[in-house]
């Protein structure tokens, strides 16, 4: 697909973004914002703070992928440049339903609560489950290690397109 | 009920129910039982000669979101017209609207024969979000979305909004003292300046006014430039090139709307600029919480700055407008949801006199509301798509690359398939969702990367303010049984004045 080859690109963009607010965020309320890009906590982790997240791809490929605690899993998918097609196209604004993921049921339990924002996205996504929710609104804790998340299969996110024209 | 129906709602029902089945022919391209492929030339829709009278001489152009019902009736729920020189397909169904979006591609086009793109080339100035495409529109939607669309960041605007919302009650409370009854006529005039304030404030960390009890001239003639663009928009794009050069009026008129509100943009931006860079010779520390200041961050080039903080400007002030005025108006003839709402307010406020944004998000029937309020009355009553690079499927028929399509959402989120009595204001259908919902039948806001970029602080800027003026005033219609009509001018805005009678509490 066309638009696959510069997705990574501009989702490492995106990503970075969101370091700088996540980062900035920990920084006190009264920020400046061209100091932003500076002010994240020291970057050295030990192994004990790596979340390890399975995704299982639309084609029932498996990709295993590590995270920070507290990353989200949009930033997960991004910075370990997983191949999913159309994955996270509004750059976790919550603008879309492309990081829809479906959960195992005793991480979904436990998972913070929903917002309203959050879920008028969901209500739109494609091939809804009882444990599906946003991979951009959920970060990394560490009684995640090992979780499975799923990516829906779906007929076409906001990203991808039939190419009927061409293949008729 | 025409073929076309029956087999949309069959597709729709497969998709939502087994997902997988949808994506298998879809994406492997075996039509087996959902893929008839008819063509542009046997869809059905009226003869250009018809439409362009349906346009011009019978007011077609206010009435163009009651012609999406109309049109639905008469052809089913895909029709094609000639709106002025360019061909439209038109797209009524949930189902279809939700294929159209989700074919979208990587930089959606929402339409790219506008006459507002000509204005900026003609006067060599530079696009905004709205009217920017490709890259250059991707590199300012991320920009924009990180400020403007997460909900943290939203919520960090709700001082500088409240502030405004507490102007919007003083003026209010004078406006109605000078009636004996204690109506203020005209409230989506009232509204405008408040919409003209509050994103002000967002975009300059400043106030300019046009809430005091007399409003400077220049936000006046901002408001009507507005307007007169607004009405002059569909003219110009419905009028061939041709007519132009007989009837240039409405041609001039629109490009001296827009150099009024380039201008009024660009004199903020210099004034707030100037004091920054004052600031910083005198050796003070800047900081600031308003978006131009995070965009001449970003390193975007002034002239992009000048036809963003226009674009965003202008989009600020009719959509708050129009949906504080219409939730008012039906919250005024609905007195027991009023009083609903009202115990919701103040259960959840208690002793603290200015809600905020933590306080609002906790008031579901305040949202239902205004959902309710945007599926009768949608600011954009109809949105759109071209999708520029391939023919797509869109239920049987197939369409040409490069083609307008219409989503048309007044007629979606009027249809009684997916809600019940859809003509009448019933907010609690959104706290229980009904058997029918479909959820692609109201949405005011669009879906996806090329949604409303200001959705979030529209939102909070109009909870913020219902709630507000529902804790200070009882609203009831100034004219018992008197019904406003909303009229299309591209936005869909009150045909007439509303005027409400604003009581104390």
């Amino acid at each position: 697909m066309a638009a696959s080859s510069a997705v990574p690109l501009l989702l490492r963009a995106a990503a970075a973004s969101c370091h700088r607010l996540l980062s900035a965020s920990r920084v006190a309320a009264n920020r400046s914002p061209s100091r932003f890009f500076h002010a994240s906590a020291p970057a050295r982790l030990s192994s004990e703070d790596k979340v390890t997240v399975h995704f299982i791809t639309r084609d029932g490929d498996k990709l295993t992928a590590q995270g920070k605690v507290g990353d989200s899993l949009l930033d997960v998918v991004v910075d370990n440049n997983l191949d999913i097609d159309g994955f996270g196209a509004c750059e976790g604004t919550l603008a879309c339903s492309t990081c829809h993921l479906i959960f195992e049921d005793h991480i979904f339990e436990k998972l913070d609560a929903i917002t309203d924002e959050e879920l008028d996205m969901l209500d739109l996504a494609y091939g809804l489950t009882e444990t599906s929710r946003l991979g951009c609104q959920i970060c990394l804790q560490k009684s995640m290690n090992n979780m499975v998340v799923r990516v829906p299969e779906t007929v076409a996110d906001v990203r991808q397109s039939i190419d009927i024209g061409k293949n008729p | 009920m025409p073929q076309t129906i029956k087999l949309a709602s069959k597709v729709s029902l497969l998709a939502r129910c087994f997902p997988e089945m949808w994506a298998e022919p879809a994406l492997k391209s075996q039509p087996k039982v959902l893929q008839t492929r008819k063509t542009l030339a046997e869809m059905p829709g009226p003869s250009t000669l018809s439409f362009l009278t349906d346009l011009f001489c019978k007011k077609g152009l206010s009435r163009l979101h009651e012609l999406q019902i109309e049109s639905k009736a008469k052809y089913g729920p895909i029709w094609k017209a000639s709106f002025g020189p360019i061909l439209t397909v038109n797209v009524a169904d949930p189902s279809l609207i939700e294929q159209v979006l989700r074919q979208e591609g990587k930089h959606p086009i929402r339409s790219d024969l506008s006459s507002w793109k000509d204005y900026r080339v003609s006067r060599g100035h530079s696009y905004g979000l709205l009217t920017a495409e490709g890259e250059e529109w991707q590199k300012i939607r991320s920009i924009l979305g990180k400020h403007m669309l997460k909900p943290k960041e939203v919520e960090s605007y709700t001082g500088t909004l409240n502030d405004v919302v507490s102007d919007l009650i003083g003026r209010l409370e004078h406006q109605r003292n000078l009636h004996e009854q204690r109506v203020v006529k005209d409230v989506a005039g009232e509204f405008y300046k408040f919409g003209l304030e509050g994103i002000s404030s967002v975009l300059f960390e400043s106030r300019i006014g046009c809430l005091e009890p007399k409003v400077p001239k220049e936000t006046e003639t901002f408001i009507s430039s507005i307007n007169t663009m607004f009405v002059m928009t569909l003219l110009t794009m419905a009028m061939p090139k041709i007519l132009h050069r007989i009837f240039p009026k409405p041609w001039q008129k629109f490009c001296e709307s827009w150099d009024y509100m380039f201008a009024f943009a660009k004199g903020h931006i210099d004034k707030r600029m100037a004091e920054i860079s004052e600031r910083i010779s005198r050796g003070e520390k800047v900081e600031g919480k308003y978006l131009t200041y995070y965009l001449a961050q970003e390193k975007l080039s002034m002239k992009s700055i000048y036809g963003n903080v226009t674009e965003l400007l202008l989009a600020g002030v009719d959509t708050i407008s129009s949906t504080l005025s219409w939730s008012l108006y039906e919250l005024s003839r609905h007195p027991q949801v009023q009083a609903a709402l009202y115990k919701e307010i103040t259960a959840t406020v208690k002793d603290n006199s200015i809600p905020t944004a933590a306080d609002v998000a906790k008031m579901p029937l305040l949202k239902a509301v205004m959902k309710e309020t945007l599926r009768l009355y949608p600011v954009i009553p109809s949105n759109a798509r071209v999708i520029s690079d391939r023919d797509i499927q869109v239920g049987d028929y197939l369409i040409p690359k490069k083609t307008l399509i219409s989503l048309c959402q007044y007629a979606t989120s009027r249809d009684e398939k997916y809600f019940s009595n859809p003509n009448s204001f019933q907010p609690e259908r959104w706290l229980h969702k009904e058997d029918s919902h479909h959820p692609y039948a109201s949405i005011p806001f669009g879906f996806g990367k090329r949604s409303c970029v200001g959705r979030r602080i529209a939102e909070l800027e109009v909870y913020l303010a219902l709630a507000r003026i529902l804790m200070h005033f009882e609203v009831k219609p100034a004219q018992e049984g008197h019904a406003v009509k909303p009229m299309t001018r591209t936005l869909l805005v009150p045909e007439t004045e509303i005027s409400l009678q604003f009581l104390n509490r």
